[in-house]
């Protein structure tokens, strides 16, 4: 566990990227704000404040980083003018539901950022933004693509579709499916034992992944190997749900000291900037 | 005893065959340029032809099978029954296809009952078929667009060069429009000549695919529209699964990108 390596942001700023399915952001940053004494202001959409020229410019990035093939490694290409016409679609409906693309993750945190960031706040600011798209990294040991929850860095990437289908479900459900259970079914049968689209457990449990993006930006460090702390990574549904809801506690005895100093460090910035 | 009449008019075999020759020799150069070429006669080409004819553009469907529907006569692993999602039964409601509700937003029709309807509707709209013809290759014009097709009778296709060799003939058209499902066949042959790059169909997902489908069905390149699981195909989209609401909407998409361009033009 590194000490903060960086400067305590002046604020937390959270943004948004699509329909968020009833995501309450205010929570989660009053939850960081309660816990950390730094402020959150709420940016709204990434998109909202931006020219024609500069939305189109966006799209056609954003339809040149679709992982075509999650088994094989990111090529770059010229998109198709009906790939950039679907994300102007898309970046111009602030309520826009649909999702299924993958994106590679690290490009699109690249784009997000020449949105979000502005010059010379150098890191000032800890920037998370929730978004309803998918996006994936590439694993070196297995070869191929990942859908991921979370991209933590400047700014950190939370994706409310990437919890739903990144963390695995119980095996036994994949194998049902395979042998052709409908998902309708199988989603009754395992009720609880995974989170679900508009599921009323994403804002909780999202509060810490939103802490280990805090955590990113302080200390390099957004992980705990605890399996009871929010900081634990879970990669089963169970374990999200789990160190998320059910731990033996929010933060464990070494995450709990080091957010008490961070509070003790910045007394003075209580109080939301909204 | 009075002379049994026969029910049937006697007619020589000659005039049968001068019948049939007439008529689809009429009907084939009328055809060998139309407003609009639709290459697969399955869901999507079929809805789109239908809702494009309805307004009275000349529309040809090119069929490689005998039969017309594609998929559409039955749902997965051969059963009969096909399925759509919420807002696909609006158009079952509209061709006049009986359906049941099977859970919320998920509705099932007898395949036989859905894909006759709508190759009904398409024919009474005055779309008319070139089936047992297959695609070859497309016919290009300045920048590239898409102006017409090349076709030869699918038997050709299954013969050995060494046997026969057919040459192929072109039909011509404003739009073409590729509703080949997965193989998409036409984007396919300009992915072969260099002129784009398709990206395949990814893994099956089908509460996604159906919206992207619907959300990517448009004009890929100038001249040639992509409809149904071309699409998924053209831009890499996840696989569908059995279920039609998406192609029916595709098509009737596909349908509204075609009048608007013709309006434009």
């Amino acid at each position: 566990m590194n000490d903060f390596i960086h400067p305590i942001p002046e604020a937390i700023d959270l943004y948004e990227e699509g329909d968020l399915n009833n995501l309450d952001i205010a929570d989660v940053g009053e939850y960081l704000q309660e816990k950390t004494h730094i402020p959150f202001r709420i940016g709204g959409n990434v998109y909202e404040r931006f020219s024609e020229k500069r939305i189109e410019k966006t799209s056609r990035e954003l339809a040149g980083i679709r992982v075509r093939d999650p088994g094989k490694r990111f090529i770059s290409g010229f998109p198709f003018q009906a790939e950039v016409d679907y994300e102007k679609r898309r970046i111009r409906d602030p309520e826009w539901k649909i999702f299924g693309i993958l994106y590679e993750g690290v490009l699109y945190q690249r784009i997000i950022s020449d949105l979000v960031i502005k010059k010379g706040s150098g890191l000032k600011q800890c920037i998370l933004v929730f978004t309803n798209q998918l996006f994936g990294t590439w694993d070196e040991y297995n070869g191929r693509y990942h859908a991921r929850v979370s991209l933590y860095g400047f700014p950190s990437l939370i994706s409310i579709t990437g919890l739903v289908e990144a963390p695995a479900k119980p095996k036994e459900f994949y194998v049902k499916k395979q042998m052709g259970t409908p998902a309708a079914w199988l989603k009754e049968e395992y009720q609880g034992r995974f989170l679900d689209h508009g599921d009323r457990r994403t804002t909780e449990v999202l509060k810490g992944y939103a802490m280990q993006a805090l955590l990113f930006h302080l200390t390099g460090d957004p992980f705990c190997e605890e399996e009871d702390c929010r900081l634990f990574n879970g990669h089963w549904q169970e374990e999200v749900l789990h160190s998320q809801l059910d731990g033996r506690y929010d933060f464990c005895p070494r995450h709990d000291f080091m957010l008490n100093q961070l509070r003790g460090r910045n007394r003075s910035g209580r109080g939301a900037v909204r | 005893m009075a002379e049994k009449k026969p029910i049937f008019t006697p007619v020589s075999e000659k005039e049968v065959t001068r019948a049939i020759v007439d008529s689809f020799a009429r009907q084939f150069i009328e055809y060998v340029e139309s407003d609009c070429l639709i290459i697969g006669g399955g869901p999507s080409g079929l809805m789109a032809g239908r809702d494009i004819a309805s307004k009275g553009v000349k529309t040809l469907i090119v069929e490689r099978n005998n039969y017309i529907g594609g998929g559409f006569w039955i749902g997965g692993y051969l059963m009969n029954k096909v399925t759509v999602r919420e807002p696909g039964q609006k158009i079952l409601e509209e061709l006049g296809i009986p359906y049941e509700k099977a859970v919320k937003g998920l509705y099932v029709a007898d395949g036989p009952h859905a894909c006759s309807k709508l190759i009904a509707a398409a024919c009474d709209a005055g779309v008319k078929f070139a089936n047992m013809t297959i695609f070859d290759d497309v016919v290009l014009r300045e920048g590239n667009r898409v102006c017409g097709v090349v076709v030869n009778w699918t038997p050709v296709n299954a013969l050995p060069r060494e046997i026969t060799c057919v040459d192929p003939v072109a039909l011509e058209a404003k739009f073409v429009v590729d509703s080949t499902g997965h193989d998409a066949c036409v984007v396919r042959k300009l992915e072969e000549r260099g002129i784009l790059k398709t990206a395949g169909f990814g893994a099956m997902w089908v509460e996604q695919s159906e919206d992207l489908v619907v959300e990517h069905t448009g004009e890929a390149h100038p001249g040639l529209i992509v409809t149904g699981m071309a699409v998924a195909t053209t831009y890499g989209l996840p696989r569908m699964g059995p279920t039609f609401g998406a192609m029916l909407l595709s098509g009737r998409k596909g349908a509204q990108v075609i009048l608007q361009k013709m309006k434009k033009k």
